[in-house]
């Protein structure tokens, strides 16, 4: 959905509320209750990592714990407090404005009892769940416990089944009523176990897809023997796109990066045209509005033959953008990529839905190691991630220089050549025949498909003549934007419309034997479609301000149907 | 659930974004140019003789809002 005023896929707390009441059909409360009232006693020192809108803070709180809960989202904890002072419990929790990967900087060692997370590690990437599940095991005392809540892909293969059949729906209503996403937890038990934690499992909710996991840390005599552990050499390193792209839910075992690695460890992408690589574009061109996307493994990768004076270039995770980038890059430039998390997001609606933030890329520089591989401490961001990714963050937090790189993965060896400068084409963004072209397809799909499922069930009969127009418009559309009359959709959807009209009457008249009825339902019915074909294009279109106009769009509906139901009445007359 | 919140910040949204316009305060900039860096749509042109960027296009404006992010000043702000 790329649109420029994104704030359509931000998250409000009261949306994610929701969302995760709607995504785990109301069973996550009862977890959270009985953490707060079996797992934590009065007087425990509690850490909530993720705490959003401070539910399971409060139960714990009134439990006589001492509370201390962290997000990364002002705004979920801003409700957080809101809440805690409601209930009078504002002196027990401490809230913190934090980033997981940020505890062991702000916490001393073994200074908590209990460390308590729901629905949060389901959101981090392969990596920060390792790095985030080390700093619990310094930050947890002698006997301290660990309980996590979360979805979990379950094991055997009917259950899996089972689970993706009632949790793809559940996703899309998810996300278009509330724009809230997770993913998943895979192979989690084995991700604590090489993390130094025994997990228990002691509750399973919608068969097997809402756990609440118990574990505790290994006592260091304890400690697995070294082969039962991954070793860098024999897991994880994905050396090419092939196997860096995850499949759509999955995460790869992302390369552990604690000590200092070698640059020959870090991952290599190439440019390749697979079997693989065009079925993915054939799904970005089907599913280009509904989450999950493919993605990338967050972390650092090689493009080329870096060394330490080599750039650092950032972007997303959404699995296109990274090929594309790699596309470009790949046998002209030597660098470094880094990829922050995006949830899967393309760069610009994931920064301007909130997504994609500094903090990504602050633990992405952290994590992937990529300190260690250059001199020169300076990160180049996509110019149109600059909505949502704070700069000046970045710099504070990792004293990393930033610079804004081109809007155009196509542009980046020239901007690099150019001694990093770009020229004043390299900074614009423009709408090109080509890409209208692709957001056309796009929204044909998805719209056609939308547009077909009720047609064919109650108007068969109409079903070629309402997509074949539909079609029709959308490619006019795309083609002839630049020249339609109008700045925003509504008023190039107006005109959109009128031609419509007079293309369905000159049809008439050359068919010539249509009745009034048939003119008019025909000029009310592709008209209509004219104006939601164009008012959704400006949702997908750079240039235009703002998201698709659905409540103009539902107006000039309701206004239509008024029509149609008057010019019934009057012609039966 | 209250589904109303919902709607209201998306009607807000769609209302909202057509009316949004920039604020410059001109005596705060001190010229980093980060608005520049980071526009898409041309808006801001560095002023290096005042230590300053020159705010010349509101119609082009797309409301985006990196400009009002990236500016270490507070000195650009995004209101109706």
């Amino acid at each position: 959905m790329a649109t420029v005023f994104m704030k359509w896929l931000e998250t409000t707390p009261g949306d994610y509320d929701r969302g995760i009441q709607l995504l785990t059909l109301g069973r996550l409360k009862p977890l959270k209750e009985r953490i707060a009232t079996e797992y934590v006693r009065p007087g425990d020192r509690v850490l909530e990592v993720g705490c959003g809108t401070g539910t399971l803070a409060l139960m714990m709180a009134q439990h006589g714990a001492a509370v201390v809960a962290i997000d990364s989202s002002p705004r979920m904890l801003a409700e957080a407090r809101r809440k805690a002072d409601q209930a009078g419990l504002a002196e027990a929790i401490e809230f913190h404005e934090l980033d997981a990967t940020e505890l062991s900087e702000r916490f001393s060692p073994a200074s908590f009892d209990v460390f308590v997370s729901t629905l949060a590690f389901s959101e981090f990437p392969g990596q920060v769940q390792r790095y985030v599940l080390d700093e619990a095991g310094q930050l947890l005392r002698t006997g301290g416990r660990l309980l996590i809540a979360d979805e979990v892909v379950p094991d055997g293969l009917g259950a899996r089944l089972l689970f993706y059949a009632i949790r793809l729906p559940l996703v899309v209503v998810t996300w278009l009523l509330t724009r809230t996403i997770t993913h998943a937890l895979r192979r989690f038990s084995a991700t604590l176990a090489e993390t130094g934690f025994v997990p228990r499992v002691v509750e399973s909710r919608l068969g097997g897809s809402l756990q609440l996991i118990e574990a505790h840390p290994l006592a260091k005599d304890q400690e697995a023997p070294a082969q039962d552990r991954p070793s860098l050499e024999t897991c994880c390193l994905p050396c090419a796109v092939d196997s860096a792209v995850t499949s759509i839910i999955g995460e790869p075992a992302a390369p552990i990066l604690d000590t200092a690695p070698s640059p020959d460890m870090i991952p290599h992408l190439h440019h390749q045209v697979t079997l693989k690589t065009v079925l993915l574009d054939l799904l970005s061109l089907i599913n280009r509005f509904v989450p999950p996307y493919p993605q990338v493994a967050m972390g650092l990768y090689r493009i080329g033959d870096p060394g330490r004076e080599s750039p650092v270039l950032a972007t997303g995770n959404y699995e296109l953008t990274v090929r594309r980038l790699v596309r470009e890059l790949d046998g002209r430039v030597d660098c470094w990529l880094l990829v922050a998390n995006s949830r899967g997001i393309n760069v610009w609606c994931a920064a301007g839905g909130g997504h994609f933030t500094a903090d990504g890329v602050v633990s992405a520089i952290k994590i992937s190691g990529v300190r260690e591989m250059v001199n020169r401490h300076e990160l180049i961001l996509p110019q149109l991630c600059a909505n949502g990714v704070d700069g000046w963050q970045i710099r504070e937090h990792t004293g990393w220089a930033v610079r804004w790189g081109p809007v155009r993965a196509e542009d980046v060896p020239a901007y690099l050549a150019a001694g990093r400068r770009k020229t004043a084409e390299m900074r614009w963004v423009t709408f090109p025949l080509r890409d209208r072209l692709e957001m056309t397809v796009v929204s044909t799909i998805f719209f056609g498909v939308l547009l077909a499922i009720p047609l064919s069930i109650f108007w068969p009969h109409l079903l070629g003549l309402a997509l074949g127009a539909m079609i029709l418009q959308a490619f006019a559309f795309g083609v002839f934007l630049p020249w339609i009359p109008g700045h925003d959709g509504l008023v190039k959807g107006a005109f959109l419309a009128a031609v419509t009209v007079l293309a369905v009457i000159l049809w008439g008249q050359l068919d010539g034997n249509w009745t009034l009825t048939t003119y008019i339902n025909r000029s009310l019915g592709l008209g209509f479609l004219a104006f939601f074909v164009a008012g959704e294009f400006q949702g997908m279109s750079p240039l235009m301000r703002g998201e698709a106009n659905w409540d103009v769009e539902i107006g000039v509906g309701l206004l239509t149907l008024l029509a149609y139901a008057a010019s019934r009445v009057l012609l039966s007359t | 659930m209250d589904w109303r919140d919902t709607l209201k910040k998306e009607i807000m949204h769609l209302t909202v974004a057509r009316r949004l316009r920039i604020r410059f305060d001109r005596n705060k900039c001190t010229g980093v140019w980060e608005c520049y860096e980071v526009c898409p749509v041309d808006c801001w042109t560095p002023d290096p003789e005042a230590h300053g960027v020159i705010f010349h296009d509101g119609d082009r404006c797309i409301a985006c809002g990196a400009c009002v992010l990236q500016c270490p000043e507070g000195a650009i702000q995004l209101t109706t």
